[in-house]
């Protein structure tokens, strides 16, 4: 078997590798915590080198969506296990692979109780992230996305600080309710577009059947056709807005957008360190994701209808954000609230739809995995230490931890986009996009723009309590620095901050395509919807292998009866 | 003096799962006339007559299963039918059987009251399910609940000692007796107006009346109708008839709480499903949907919110099972509704309402009983191994304090329990969640998205209440001196078979799904 047969079968591996590190977990005898450790980092990482793989044979002149697996999964319900990436969601693999391993090395010291049970939560939370991005399948992906919450709870609320099952409690109710609104919406859409009895949930079937009906219902809104529009567009006309705010309630409860964000603070603060980085590494951006892959492009017309909204409410977050992070005292719940600002600006540049905001957008998510990840684990490596959260405990803690405020230092560099780091790149191209964006009132990219010196201010504020200055509290004078375990992983992040915001063509290149479709789709609900080809929007979707054959239907007898 | 009719042999296929299971309740009782008194006392010997049970169970189950490919008919000159549908019910009854006499066998030990009549009654239960789910004549119908029902009311009662399972088998009788007589005052009417007790001869003569827009039957034929839906209403514990249901569920035997919540309840929706395919087709269209919505969204929204209050696990799970009817309530509705007037309220219609739609909801509901069969039985054999015999003359042996901490505890178990809440909640990828999408789908398909926005809304409710068991298993520290019971064979296997079956369910729907397609049909409907 020679490696382009084994290509169908990487996303998989990919997926369900984690699964099989859990549970080879359970028979692990539970006292040997550090075997159960190294086995968890030995699975992380093996799962770290197949998203690398996947992300080198990505080609990004190919086709939209690659390493595709599409076989009968419950074919009379019409689901499928449909996996396939495309540019962004095989970078976002990447990340969550990446932060595999980082996760298990940050609580290495740190997890005493159950370390078991810790560490197949985390197993089974990066199988069901890993799914999420790589799901082609309404219900798969529904699947994947609902099954992040119950470890991720469990994460929280055994292993997290003091008020844990209250935010535990709140983490899993709002996005739970934000989900179930969502399912709502995806048996609707699966219901609308297509004839009874050939129903499916695919991504690219049920994109494909609305594609006629979202260009009429685009040109209706200029004012053309509107007298013959077809069944399914008055269907959509009806409809159409209903479906995409039940999506963006889902999504936006997950990224989350302001006013929906009460959640993430609460959750920041209470969770265990390994579950920070994961809930802000990777689990926020499943919010964006999903307004990137489901919620514009399949009702593109109900997104420009609401963009104004969701744009001003990204700017809202943006600058109330950074506003709150100025007067936090605490240092987990600053970064929760910098992550409603960072989020900000990539739901701005999505709902720019354009290419510059876009990629811009797409290269955030990525940045905001790292720094955002980083910065949770950094400080996980000083609370395991003085297991505080204020910053007025802290102070000069630079004199004893050189190497660590070093590193903690080029982070925050990258939090706040100081140019050569990866955060950069990303935040520059948003707000480029969202200047270039004709349609969109010019006060939303200035008032985008204090982010970069509201950031400044409240990340380096926060440094400069923590790390500079005397030393005035005794317990500060006898930390010590970073070991080999924590200076590794602190090193792998400064290594990627830079790589990326020196270097970033590689990782664009990989994106480009995938924005350029997007900007397309979106572009379909826009007045500019007739200069979209529909070559550049149109799904391709395999057919499924290992069909079994359509139900029988028996005939309908008759009864002879007795009278 | 009516002539003999002519019964051929393939008459009697489709009884031979309720044959096998009288037979083994006979033997069971008869073998308990044999054992020695001091056997009586001993502690092995009685696990022979739950390995029995199983055994016959499983026979049971399995014939019914390999009924399952034979052809459709009629038998009986129609009093009881051979289709698909009434051999997966039996199938499904059998196997929350199988899953309840594991159970019962620790849990009778520990109480010291354990007895052949008991499984015999548990047989003989199952077999007048089995019978209720293929009967297609309403006297016929009344005979096989009346025998299943008169077995679960001895059984609520059948640990006389505290005064709770007395109330529960006289609440639960005295109720199930008038509900019973609902359904066969409605049975009456709907003869007085048709002339005959035939499902099918009652369709085809309810299809004459409402053809004639000068017929003066209509309202015998719809008090008929409502009066024999209350009683159906009754056995699956629908609001606003699930009084009975959380005293009765409270007070019963846990292992008997969960035959009487699964197979119980499977066996009644086959027959509200049989009775009301064949005269509610015939009637206005509007008023089978409207019937079965309003029970539908009462149901889901009472259900729920009673249930948030419970501190009490085993009154808890009774409210959910009054929600869970809710939700399978939601495929029945999506049944009736008819080809025009399908679609979504203001939404041009594309297609809904087809055969294949209903067949599918059929099937929609067939899974959800299966997944809630396992389910619920696995959540009860936790409550019902937890519960402690002293505890329960004072009314809080189910308290949420006794999961405390049973992560540190017994770590399968709490596992094991956190996959039934999460189930019952709805949450993927358990089976609980697969059952729901299958009937919100069928619900979806007919049009009917208001149901399925009530009933997606309840979830959330629900899953506050389901979670706060998770939290107490997890998150809470163990108490003080807390006490298990040792570790019991069948309560182990029971928790082990369910636990896997509800992942199992749904990881891969399609293992079950696939076999499911001519369980869309109902024999001559």
């Amino acid at each position: 078997m020679n490696a382009a047969q084994l290509q169908p079968y990487l996303l998989t591996l990919v997926v369900f590798l984690p699964l099989l590190g859990a549970g080879l977990l359970l028979f692990l005898p539970r006292e040997e915590a550090g075997q159960v450790r190294a086995w968890t980092l030995l699975a992380m990482g093996v799962d770290l080198a197949l998203a690398a793989v996947a992300y080198l044979v990505f080609d990004p002149k190919g086709a939209e969506f690659q390493l595709e697996v599409r076989r009968a999964w419950s074919a009379e319900f019409g689901i499928s296990y449909h996996l396939g990436v495309d540019g962004l969601s095989v970078s976002l693999v990447l990340l969550t692979g990446f932060l595999g391993p980082v996760v298990v090395l940050s609580s290495w010291k740190f997890i005493h109780d159950r370390v078991k049970e810790f560490h197949i939560s985390l197993l089974l939370i990066q199988a069901a992230m890993m799914g999420t991005l790589v799901s082609l399948d309404l219900v798969l992906f529904y699947v994947f996305f609902e099954a992040m919450l119950i470890p991720m709870y469990l994460l929280i609320g055994v292993w997290g600080s003091e008020r844990r099952r209250e935010a535990a409690m709140k983490f899993f109710l709002y996005t739970l309710f934000g989900s179930l609104v969502m399912l709502v919406a995806i048996l609707a859409v699966y219901f609308i577009g297509q004839p009874a009895g050939a129903r499916s949930f695919d991504y690219g079937t049920i994109y494909n059947s609305l594609l006629s009906a979202n260009r009429q219902l685009a040109a209706c809104t200029q004012g053309v056709g509107c007298a013959t529009l077809s069944p399914l567009a008055l269907t959509l006309q009806a409809w159409g807005p209903l479906m995409f705010l039940a999506f963006a309630l889902a999504f936006a409860i997950k990224v989350p957008m302001v006013p929906l964000h009460t959640w993430l603070p609460e959750a920041h603060v209470e969770a265990p360190v390994a579950g920070s980085i994961i809930l802000a590494g990777v689990m926020l951006k499943m919010g964006t994701y999903g307004f990137w892959r489901f919620a514009i492009p399949l009702f593109p017309v109900a997104a420009y209808q609401f963009r104004p909204l969701f744009v001003a409410l990204a700017v809202v977050g943006i600058v109330y954000g950074a506003l709150m992070c100025l007067a936090q005292q605490d240092v987990k719940k600053l970064i929760a609230y910098s992550s409603v600002s960072h989020l900000g600006i990539c739901m701005l540049g999505i709902f720019a739809f354009t290419a510059e905001a876009a990629s811009g957008s797409a290269y955030q998510m990525l940045n905001h995995g790292v720094s955002s990840g980083a910065l949770f684990c950094l400080f996980g490596f000083l609370y395991e230490r003085r297991h505080t959260r204020r910053i007025s405990d802290y102070g000069g803690v630079a004199r004893v931890m050189p190497f660590f405020a070093a590193s903690f230092l080029v982070v925050t560099f990258s939090s706040i986009a100081v140019p050569g780091t990866n955060g950069f790149v990303g935040e520059f191209l948003v707000l480029l996009g969202t200047f270039k964006a004709s349609s969109l009132w010019l006060g939303y990219p200035v008032l985008a723009t204090t982010t970069v010196i509201l950031g400044a201010s409240y990340m380096l504020w926060m440094v400069q309590r923590v790390f500079f200055g005397p030393i005035d509290r005794p317990e500060n004078g006898g930390l010590r620095d970073l070991d080999l375990r924590e200076g590794l992983t602190a090193s792998a992040f400064m290594v990627l901050v830079l790589w990326m915001g020196l270097a970033p063509q590689p990782f664009l290149d990989r994106i480009a395509p995938a924005t350029d479709r997007f900007v397309a789709r979106a572009q379909l609900g826009t007045p500019d919807s007739a200069k979209v080809k529909d070559a550049d929007v149109r799904v391709t979707v395999p057919p499924i292998e290992g069909a079994p054959p359509a139900l029988p239907q028996p005939p309908v007898a008759a009864v002879a009866l007795p009278r | 003096m009516p002539p003999i009719p002519n019964l051929t042999a393939a008459d009697f296929l489709p009884l031979w799962p309720a044959v096998v299971l009288s037979l083994a309740g006979m033997v069971l009782l008869l073998s308990e006339v044999f054992l020695k008194a001091t056997e009586r006392e001993g502690e092995s010997v009685r696990t022979y007559q739950a390995v029995f049970t199983v055994g016959a169970a499983v026979l049971a189950g399995g014939l019914a299963l390999s009924l399952t490919f034979e052809p459709a008919r009629a038998v009986f000159l129609a009093f009881a039918v051979l289709d698909p549908f009434s051999s997966f019910i039996t199938a499904v009854a059998c196997l929350g059987l199988a899953l309840t006499a594991l159970l019962s066998d620790g849990f009778l030990r520990q109480r010291q009251a354990e007895r052949g009549e008991f499984y015999a009654l548990l047989l003989f239960a199952t077999a007048g399910m089995s019978l209720l789910a293929l009967s297609n004549e309403l006297i016929m119908l009344f005979v096989s609940l009346e025998v299943m029902s008169i077995s679960t009311y001895a059984l609520a009662a059948y640990l006389r000692r505290g005064p709770r399972p007395t109330e529960a088998g006289f609440k639960y009788f005295i109720l199930g007796a008038f509900s019973s007589a609902l359904f066969l005052y409605g049975a009456a009417l709907l003869y007085s107006a048709s002339g005959t007790t035939h499902l099918a001869g009652l369709a085809s003569e309810l299809g004459r009346i409402f053809a004639d827009p000068s017929s003066d039957r209509r309202l015998v034929v719809y008090c008929g109708m409502a009066l024999v839906a209350a009683g159906l209403a009754f056995k699956v514990a629908a609001v606003p008839f699930h009084m009975w249901a959380p005293d009765v569920y409270e007070g019963a035997p846990t292992p008997v709480t969960a035959l009487m919540s699964v197979g119980v309840k499977a066996a009644s929706f086959a027959a509200l499903v049989r009775v009301f395919l064949a005269i509610g087709r015939h009637v206005e269209p509007q008023v089978p949907v409207l019937l079965f919505s309003t029970l539908a969204i009462l149901t889901m929204v009472l259900g729920n919110l009673l249930a948030l209050p419970q501190r009490n696990v085993k009154r808890m799970l009774a409210y959910s099972s009054i929600s869970h009817a809710g939700y399978l309530l939601v495929g029945v509705t999506a049944l009736f509704v008819p080809q025009a007037r399908a679609g979504l309220p203001g939404v041009t219609v594309l297609a809904a309402g087809t055969r294949a739609d209903q067949a599918d909801a059929l099937r929609a509901i067939l899974f959800y009983l299966l997944t809630y069969t396992v389910t619920a039985v696995g959540a009860f054999g936790v409550v019902g191994a937890l519960e402690r015999r002293e505890d329960e003359t004072r009314g809080f042996g189910w308290d949420v304090d006794r999961f405390s901490g049973l992560a540190q505890r017994r770590p399968g178990w709490a596992v094991a329990m956190a996959a039934f809440m999460l189930s019952l909640g709805g949450i993927p990828p358990l089976a609980g969640f697969m059952g729901k999408l299958l009937v919100f789908r069928a619900a979806v398909d007919s049009g009917l998205l208001m149901l399925v926005v009530v009933g997606v809304l309840t979830s959330a409710v629900g899953a506050y209440y389901y979670l706060r068991v998770v939290v107490y298993m997890f998150m809470r520290p163990p108490p003080e001196q807390a006490t298990l019971a040792p570790h019991q064979w069948g309560t182990e296997v029971a928790l082990a078979v369910t636990a896997a079956a509800v992942v199992l369910l749904g990881v891969a729907p399609g293992l079950v799904t696939r076999w499911l397609g001519p369980a869309g049909h109902l024999f001559g409907q």
